[in-house]
This record gives structure tokens, sequence and C-alpha cells, in this order.
């Protein structure tokens, strides 16, 4: 199983006053190639800053990022956007999905950021949207779908320009049980058939088991290294 | 991205807020409107003011002069040692005062130097002369001046009853309509057709009456002009006379009726060498026509080098011109102030949208927008309101000049029975200006809006709800 991305001795201090505040502590970690990876923990212990800094959305204090074998130059604004656009994609709890916009707009926009242009653009998007399950959907806006609909837009949108790691901040969070699993699941289609690596960040443990290949736990900024664990992917 | 789909997503942001934007755009609309307005109604002003002299010759015209014979005459043989010498400010009967005083003959050698000066079309010597002409039956000194045919100045150009002298060797006058009146016309068209003889009185010989005047020219009159040239609308700077010749006959009839002064001044004039043997009549002044105004003080300057006074309308211009120059900055100052007000506008307005938007910036940053994209979205929305301000702006104000004009014709100048002016004068160039200005402006407003939306931290933007 080849590495896709590693992180070495990733640190984050917040400054809050005169007290600097570690939100996150040497993390190391590496995922490998089609891995479903789960990161849990209590709210504050680090998860969703690692995410962030993972997904070049904020940056490390200390330590490096690397992917594909090679370190992320977080200081080129330039080449982290082309990193946001081409080589991740992030998915939130709270979708995150431009209300204005119809759900085929919002996946034609990370399409358009990522230089698809004109019928390519509606064709690519209109396909995206049909692989997760949303074909009869795309001309609705966010306020007009489901929570698991706007979900699976913002998988969509995330997938639009190809990235081969898919980070997801507690995507089923706002679901009910029965959509979070539906939602998971697909995920794990996109692993299995399409190739995708994820990495979500989760608090429900027991969901996350069903549906991923390892977990790491988290705790006060630190990597629990005791009770992380490999998982046996139950395949459905 | 492409710059179209940065206009796609500005476009669709301003609508999303219409009331807002359109606001915001009406305050660039009065802003423009007002400086335009403002500007046009001083140009307008100096228009106005200044097209009593556009119709003039007065601007590509230079009035040169020459020493006078007399001067000539009794200057001893001097080395030549030339400083062009200033002079006073003194009008001698209304009559135009040179620059510097001449220290030359304008002769004919110096007519050749002076056409010869890059910018100048033509130089034309005046000559006028006064002697008995009869026509009509009577018999009356006047005044008789030499005319180029065909004249390339706006003078000579319009007729009460014929036309312009057909060919510069032609036996043809024209004549002005107080010639008709001095002569005795019925009507101004009698005089067309008819002939102008100069009278001439030989040298008294032994056989014959001392009372035996002869004709020695006869002319024939074939138009009468509309307006004497001397008359309240001053043409140029061509002095009036009643009667009209061709120039070569005008010369030859001085070179062979001298006054007796003028001859002995001549021969003096020879003797010294400040006038060459060949010359047989000397000129004081001339007319030389430069082919651009802007020409004009280069022009100027090398008449003074080569020892010659000079006179144009452009000095009294100039001063004209910079009066009207303070003028038009203190009304676009006013309209600028504004402008200012409304990119102010702009400014609040495009801080609110970068303030609303925080959270779609931070989504646009996460899926992978540059910087400069950011940018760009808020650049094309204010250059919108801008540009769609602006033309709205120029055309406001081309319907407020447009009524204004119409209104100060009907209510002011009408009834005090003045032709049609132009209060607001609103040339193109200013449209496109003040339009361009509204874009530059708004793009200038928008600056720190924009940086502050490029800056935007995603995973603060994302976070809240």
């Amino acid at each position: 199983m080849q590495t896709l991305l590693e992180t070495q001795k990733v640190s984050k201090l917040y400054r809050m006053g005169r007290v600097e505040v570690p939100a996150l502590v040497d993390a190391s970690l590496s995922i490998g190639e089609q891995e479903f990876v789960t990161i849990s923990g209590t709210s504050g212990s680090g998860k969703s800053t690692l995410l962030n800094i993972v997904g070049g959305l904020d940056h490390p204090s200390a330590g490096e990022v690397i992917f594909e074998g090679r370190p992320l130059v977080l200081a080129n604004k330039k080449k982290m956007a082309q990193y946001r656009r081409f080589s991740v994609g992030m998915i939130f709890q709270n979708f995150n999905l431009i209300p204005s916009m119809t759900a085929i707009d919002n996946v034609a926009l990370a399409l358009a950021f990522g230089g698809v242009r004109g019928s390519e653009r509606r064709r690519r998007a209109n396909e995206l949207l049909t692989r997760v399950g949303l074909k009869e959907r795309v001309d609705h806006r966010p306020a007009e779908l489901s929570g698991g609909e706007q979900q699976r837009v913002a998988i969509a949108r995330a997938l639009a320009n190809r990235p081969r790691l898919l980070l997801a901040d507690e995507p089923s969070g706002n679901l009910d049980s029965t959509r979070a699993e539906d939602i998971l699941s697909l995920l794990r289609d996109m692993v299995q058939q399409d190739g995708l690596t994820v990495l979500m960040v989760t608090h429900d443990r027991e969901l996350g088991a069903r549906f991923a290949t390892r977990n790491i736990s988290m705790k006060d900024g630190r990597i629990d290294h005791e009770s992380t664990r490999h998982l046996l992917a139950r395949s459905a | 991205m492409s710059l179209l789909d940065i206009c796609w997503l500005a476009l669709r942001n301003l609508r999303q807020s219409k009331l807002r934007a359109s606001l915001t755009t009406s305050g660039v609309v009065i802003g423009v409107a007002v400086i335009i307005s403002m500007i046009s109604f001083g140009l307008g002003l100096q228009r106005d003011a200044l097209s009593r002299f556009q119709n003039l010759d007065g601007l590509s015209e230079i009035h040169v002069f020459g020493s006078t014979l007399f001067s000539l005459a009794a200057k001893q043989q001097q080395g030549n040692s030339r400083t062009p010498q200033a002079a006073t400010q003194q009008t001698a009967g209304g009559e135009f005062v040179p620059d510097y005083i001449p220290e030359r003959a304008l002769d004919d050698r110096a007519l050749e130097e002076i056409a010869q000066i890059p910018g100048v079309v033509y130089v034309k010597p005046h000559i006028n002369f006064s002697a008995y002409a009869r026509a009509n039956n009577r018999t009356i000194m006047d005044t008789f001046r030499g005319a180029p045919v065909p004249d390339p100045s706006s003078r000579l150009k319009s007729y009460a009853v014929g036309r312009m002298i057909n060919s510069p060797d032609v036996d043809e006058v024209v004549v002005t309509q107080s010639f008709v009146r001095r002569f005795g016309y019925a009507k101004t068209a009698d005089a067309v057709g008819q002939t102008v003889e100069i009278m001439d009185a030989p040298e008294a010989k032994d056989d014959a009456k001392p009372d035996d005047l002869v004709v020695a020219r006869t002319y024939r009159i074939v138009g009468v002009l509309a307006e004497d040239p001397g008359g309240n609308r001053f043409r140029g700077l061509a002095a009036p006379s009643n009667i009209y010749l061709p120039l070569d006959a005008a010369r030859s009839w001085k070179e062979e009726h001298p006054d007796p002064l003028s001859r002995v001044a001549l021969r003096l004039a020879q003797k010294n060498g400040t006038v060459s043997r060949s010359q047989s009549v000397a000129f004081t002044s001339a007319v030389v026509r430069v082919n651009d105004p802007v020409q004009m003080q280069a022009v100027r300057t090398r008449l003074s080098q080569l020892g010659f006074g000079s006179f144009s309308f452009v000095d009294e211009f100039k001063q004209i011109r910079s009066i009207f120059l303070i003028i038009n900055s203190a009304l676009a100052l006013l309209g600028g102030i504004s402008l200012l007000v409304a990119s102010l506008g702009i400014t609040n307005t495009m801080l609110m949208s970068a303030f609303e938007r925080t959270r779609e910036i931070g989504i646009m940053k996460a899926i992978g927008a540059e910087e400069w994209e950011i940018k760009q979205i808020f650049f094309v929305e204010a250059s919108v309101i801008g540009l769609v301000g602006g033309i709205l702006g120029a055309l406001l104000a081309w319907g407020v000049d447009a009524l204004a004009n119409r209104l100060a014709y009907r209510f002011i100048l009408q009834p005090q029975g003045v032709e049609y002016l132009e209060f607001f004068h609103l040339p193109p160039a200013l449209w496109i200006c003040a339009v361009a200005l509204a874009l530059f402006v708004s793009m200038l407003a928008a600056f720190y809006p924009t940086a502050r939306a490029a800056r935007v931290d995603p995973v603060t933007a994302l976070r809240h709800d």
C-alpha cells in the first residue's frame, strides 16, 4: 500500500492574549491509498485542526505535511490554492454549500476553479451529481434539499476536480442515523470502487467503525496511539 | 477561472442585492451627472466667449511689422549687433502694436525669408493707397487695398450682391456698402457691373491745360461686400478699405505712383544699404498666416529673430484661456466632491458585501479559489457599478444640459432677441472622460474592501453558521 499522506510532528498553537493554547501537539500519521480512516476524539481534542491543516486551510505552527511524497509549500499561497483545488476535497458537517446556487451550480463552481469550461463543465457536474444519486435534483437550491441530499451535493463538489483524498469533517453530524449511514456507505463505495482515500473526523466512533478501515484516536491535541486501531472493514 | 466566470459571479452577486447595488449606482449617476454638467457649463461659457474670436482669422494670422521707410532712411550704416528690443505698450490710434521694435525693412527678400519659416502658409504685404476714384459720375478720394485672389482667409467671402474678383490678373474690384453710399448709387445692386476709374493728373506740359485729369486705370465692380470689413464685426487683422483690387495691381500702382516723401526715403534707405537697390516699393506691414495656431509662438519667435515685430490676438487669447481654466477647474472640483461622496458609497457597499459573503468567500477558498480570483470578483462588481453609473450619469447630464439649453433660450435669450447659444457644451471627450473617471474611482473605492475580502481566513469563515 502506497503512502498518500503523511504528517510529521505537526503542531498548532493558538494565542489567546498572552497565553499560548496548544490545539495540536506533534501529530504524526500516515495514510495509505484507498484507506478509509476515521479520526475520533472528544471536542477540543484537535481532530478538526488536524483536518484543516491536512486540507491546506490552516497552517501548522510546526511540522510538515507530505502529500504524494512531497511536502506542502505552506508559504506559497498559489500552490496551496492549487493543492486545495486539485489534490484534496473537503466536506463539512454543515455542508457549506452556497445557498443562492443550485446543486449543479455549486458543483460547477468548483469545476470553474479547476478550469473546466463550457458544456464540459455542465456535463461533468451532471455526471458527479448522478454518481452521488442526485440526478433528479440538480436544479434545486440547498434549501430545497434534505440534509443528506445537501451532503451528497457537497461530496460531488469536493470530488469535482478528481482529488485523490477526501477530507470529511463530521459529515454525518447533522443527519439522522439512516441518512448518516447512507452517506458513509457512499464514501466507502467510492473508496472501494473509485480508488478514493478518505480521512474522516467523527465523534461517533461506533458508526465510523462500521465503515472505516482504521481509526485514529485523539486526546488533548495528541494522537492516542494506544487506542488507535485497525478495523476490519465489513464490506456490505 | 476565466474572466467570463468571474463576471458571471460578480453580476450574480449584484443581482442578489439589487436594491443596494442600484442605490450605490445612483450615487455614482448623480456624481457623474454633476461633474459633467458643471464642466459642460464651464465649457459652454468658454465657447460662447471664444466663438467671437474663433470666427476671425486672428487665430491663425500674425501681423508682422518692418521698419518704416523713414526710420530706415534716417539710419546710418550700423553693425549687425541686434538684440530684439521690446516695444513699449502704446496704442497709436487703435493700431496694433508689435511686440518688438522692428529693425529691418519688410522688403521682397524679407517676405521670401518669412515664407520659408516652417508653419507659414503664406505672407502677404499690406498695400494700401488713397486715390481719387470716379464712379457714378462722382470723383471722390477713397482708400484702395490690395487683396490676394482668391483670398485664403475668411475675408471677402460674403457678398450682398455679386462675387469675388475672378483671378489675380483681371481688372476687377469689389467694394463695400459704404462705397455704394458715398458714390450715390440708388441701390446696392446698381453698383455691380459699373466701372471705377482711378484718376491721375499728368505733369503739366506746355500744351496741356492745367485742369485736365486723365483716367489712369479702369476697373469693373463685380461685387459688393455684405458687411464692411471695418464695421462692427471686425474680422482679423486687416484694416478697413472701401475698394479691393488684386494685390499685384495695387503693388504696381504704388510703384508707379509713389508720393514724393516716400520716393526720397526709399532712395536714402537704398543708399545706406537698409533696403536693396532692386526694391521699388516698401512695405511696412504684412499678414503671415500659419497653418496651425499652435505653431504661432514659434513663428513669432523666428520673426523677432529675423528682426521684425509682430502682433497676434493669441496674446489676449492666452489670458482668456487661463481664466477659463480656473473657472473650469473650480467647477470640476465641485463635481469631483459629489463623485467622492459616491465613491464612499461604493466602499461602504463593497465592505458590507464582503462582510456578508465572508462564508461564501471561505467556501470558495476551501474549494481552491486563489486570492486574485476573489479580488477580481469584487473589482468587477465595483467596475459594473462605476461603469453603469457613469453611463447613466452621462445620459442624465446630457438630458439635463439639453433641457437647460432649451429653457435658457426660451426664457432668457429669446425674449431679449438673442440668437440660440449653447450654455452647456458637451463634447464627446467629456463623456468618455467622465465615464472613465467613474470607472477608475469605483475601482479605487473597491480597493480596501477587495483586499479585506481576499484576506478572509477560510477556517474562521467556515466555522460560523
